[in-house]
């Protein structure tokens, strides 16, 4: 393929896990005693052997790796959609069918790879071919496609055409039965590399993500490689590591607590607006609101973290340490989440005015930190950066959520709170639905502004405002 | 003329990449034998010889700055050709170094892959090398040394490409290529038609050709009828 493995100044590509998972599972197969049971395929005065029928593969996967009959059909099937092997009969669904339908393995040249992906010199030659041996004819999507090749890769269209016209002479060279079964593997090949409209595509991937890196093959490693690996090793040996199991049952409690909180698992009242149209939803679970909802009030009690991102949460908390006069903390402790997030010109200002405010000896609002780390963050206000009152915050907010956190659970504000709180009515479904509201739609961008642009930035509010 | 010689020279290069390619293909599978490995080593160091010597006087050419336009582009048209060769000749030695690899012959640590393809490719290599016939045995660890040859072999072209590319500068844009969409039709017809045949036994839809043969002769068969009667009546 005309593609490298490594694009030059580019970061090496990899093979993707599954796609290696497969290639090992096909070479099982192979295995001359234990392997899949081969045929040969009988085509008028040719016989090709190597065939093998679905039921034998979907048997072979049920017997060696003792799963069920279903679980073996899908990955069969995934086998043939990803072109590992292919239907003799009819070459142009990949689907496995477990009957006496013959399948055929697939060269490993022609293997699928995210390695060595299919290049577009390659896919004009294999057309040219088709073309050659067509006299023309070819499939409506892949004329669209040669035409498309031809505009975009024309310089080198006379090389084209030579490699297909050679390559057909290649081929030549050989019996008639290597030539079928050739043929039949590069069309799987491009199959499963460029697919016919409608047909999915196997080989899609999101943007590049860069956590293998695959060298090139090389059969003499430089000794820095492998001390490299030595120090990789030996680090991941040291790494703590968790149970499977036990995260798993962290994931079990944590998504059977906000089951019932979640809009699409458990449904959202009053109505779905998206559904509806009626946003009673997303004004009753505004940022600040008066009467908040039941559910919004009871995820508060789950983690100290959701009552401090919630900003009503965090105001009747605030209210809550007034009554118990520790209020300095929670002020504290926005005064240094702002300091971590804001611009970095106020910084100095800032640390000074929390200093003054709260660390220094006889503060208005003294907050109690151990000695230790207000030494610490008054050796560290020398040099103010963003990050110099992490500890002090780290402390503060331990103390917060050992201490006073648990006694606001506890306490009659809160209760109060759950039990004023609101659950909102289901909206009547109607009975007639074609009473329904009209909905109306936001005037398309694609149409110009009727006059200049303070109107169609009105006539876009004002469409806002209609939907 | 340098230009036909260097034509000549492009497309016994093109020959021999497209021979490889056909060779490659069958690496790993059923077909794959020592002699396989051997086959490729003659093939690549034949392609290679080529791309040395076509680079050299391609390069000798491009780099004559009293050339005329014509000739200019005609040489432009030669070298895209030429470095496009060249890149899939690469990707195909590199593909065969990492397929040899997974794939040893001398000791079965993963079986071959039961492909369908079981007969010789001595007549594809033949033909890469413009000889009549190739006969030869490989030796028993034939793929293990020619591993690592190969490896040298690809960094060697990598930086023959890199050498050209920097040597020549030919802007890809500006070149326009002789063959129109559907040139490999106009002179290929009899090509096209024996391997119609050969594909035609695994696609049952292309089948034109047997069923206008049909056609013809029944209506030959009518006619011929429709004349005997026509002479019986005129006879009696």
């Amino acid at each position: 393929m005309a593609a490298s493995p490594a694009p030059r100044g580019g970061r090496p590509r990899a093979q993707r896990p599954h796609l290696r998972k497969m290639e090992r599972m096909v070479v099982r197969m192979q295995d001359p005693d234990q392997g899949v049971r081969t045929r040969s395929q009988r085509l008028l005065i040719t016989v090709i052997p190597h065939a093998v029928t679905g039921s034998d593969v979907v048997e072979w996967l049920v017997r060696k790796l003792c799963i069920s009959e279903e679980e073996a059909l899908h990955l069969g099937s995934l086998l043939a959609q990803h072109g590992y092997i292919y239907p003799l009969r009819e070459p142009r669904s990949l689907a496995l069918r477990p009957d006496e339908t013959p399948y055929r393995f697939q060269t490993p040249y022609f293997w699928t790879s995210t390695l060595w992906p299919a290049a577009e010199l390659d896919y004009a030659i294999y057309l040219t071919k088709k073309n050659i041996q067509r006299q023309g004819a070819l499939v409506t999507h892949e004329k669209e496609h040669y035409d498309q090749l031809h505009k975009k890769i024309n310089h080198t269209w006379d090389l084209v055409v030579m490699q297909a016209r050679e390559q057909l002479r290649a081929a030549k060279q050989r019996r008639k039965g290597d030539r079928l079964v050739i043929a039949c593997q590069e069309q799987t090949y491009w199959l499963v590399n460029r697919p016919p409209p409608g047909v999915p595509n196997v080989l899609e991937q999101g943007p590049e993500r860069g956590s293998n890196n695959a060298n090139q093959v090389q059969m003499s490693q430089s000794l820095d490689f492998y001390k490299r690996e030595i120090e990789w090793s030996r680090k991941a040996l040291g790494r703590t590591r968790v149970k499977s199991s036990i995260c798993l049952e962290a994931f079990l409690t944590f998504s059977h607590q906000r089951g019932p909180h979640d809009p699409i698992l458990a449904g959202c009242l009053p109505s779905n607006p998206w559904v509806t149209d009626d946003d009673a939803y997303w004004a009753m679970n505004a940022p600040t609101v008066a009467m908040p909802t039941k559910l919004r009030v009871e995820r508060w009690g789950f983690s100290f973290r959701e009552l401090l991102d919630d900003p009503m949460g965090r105001a009747h908390f605030m209210d809550f340490l007034q009554k118990e006069f520790s209020a300095e903390n929670l002020s504290f402790w926005e005064a240094c989440e702002e300091l971590r997030f804001g611009g970095q010109a106020q910084i100095p200002t800032l640390v000074d005015t929390v200093y003054q405010q709260f660390l220094a000896p006889g503060a208005a609002h003294w907050v109690n930190i151990d000695s230790r780390t207000m030494e610490r963050t008054l050796e560290g206000l020398h040099q103010p950066h963003r990050y110099v009152l992490d500890d002090a915050q780290l402390h503060i907010y331990m103390l917060m959520k050992k201490d006073s956190y648990p006694r606001f659970m506890k306490s009659d504000m809160y209760q109060g709170l759950l039990a004023e709180a609101v659950i909102p009515l289901e909206t009547k479904r109607r009975v007639f639905p074609f009473m329904r509201k009209p909905r109306l739609s936001s005037p398309s961008p694609a149409l110009p502004p009727t006059s200049g642009e303070p109107s169609a930035a009105g006539s876009a509010a004002g469409g806002d405002e209609e939907s | 003329m340098a230009r036909e010689e260097c034509k000549a020279m492009l497309d016994a290069l093109n020959k021999t990449t497209a021979c490889y390619h056909h060779l490659v293909l069958t690496v790993g599978g059923s077909a794959d034998s020592q002699n396989l490995r051997e086959e490729l080593q003659k093939t690549r160091q034949k392609a290679r010889e080529l791309a040395v010597t076509t680079g050299a006087r391609l390069t000798v050419a491009l780099r004559n700055r009293g050339l005329a336009a014509e000739d200019r582009a005609e040489f432009e048209r030669l070298w895209v050709a030429f470095s496009g060769c060249l890149d899939i000749l690469e990707a195909d030695m590199q593909r065969a170094l990492a397929l040899g690899a997974a794939f040893p012959l001398h000791t079965p640590l993963r079986p071959l892959v039961r492909t369908g393809v079981t007969g010789d490719s001595s007549r594809v290599a033949a033909r890469a090398l413009s000889a009549r016939s190739l006969s030869h045995q490989a030796e028993r660890d034939f793929d293990v040394s020619d591993l690592k040859e190969l490896e040298r072999e690809v960094l060697q072209v990598g930086e023959m490409i890199n050498d050209m590319e920097m040597k020549v500068n030919v802007p890809r844009w500006t070149v326009q290529a002789q063959q129109t969409a559907g040139a490999e039709l106009l002179s290929s017809n009899s090509m096209g038609a024996s391997s119609v045949g050969a594909v035609s036994v695994e696609e049952p839809s292309r089948s034109c050709n047997p069923s206008k043969a049909l056609a013809a002769t029944l209506f030959s068969a009518v006619l011929l009828a429709a004349v005997a009667l026509a002479l019986s009546v005129v006879k009696l």
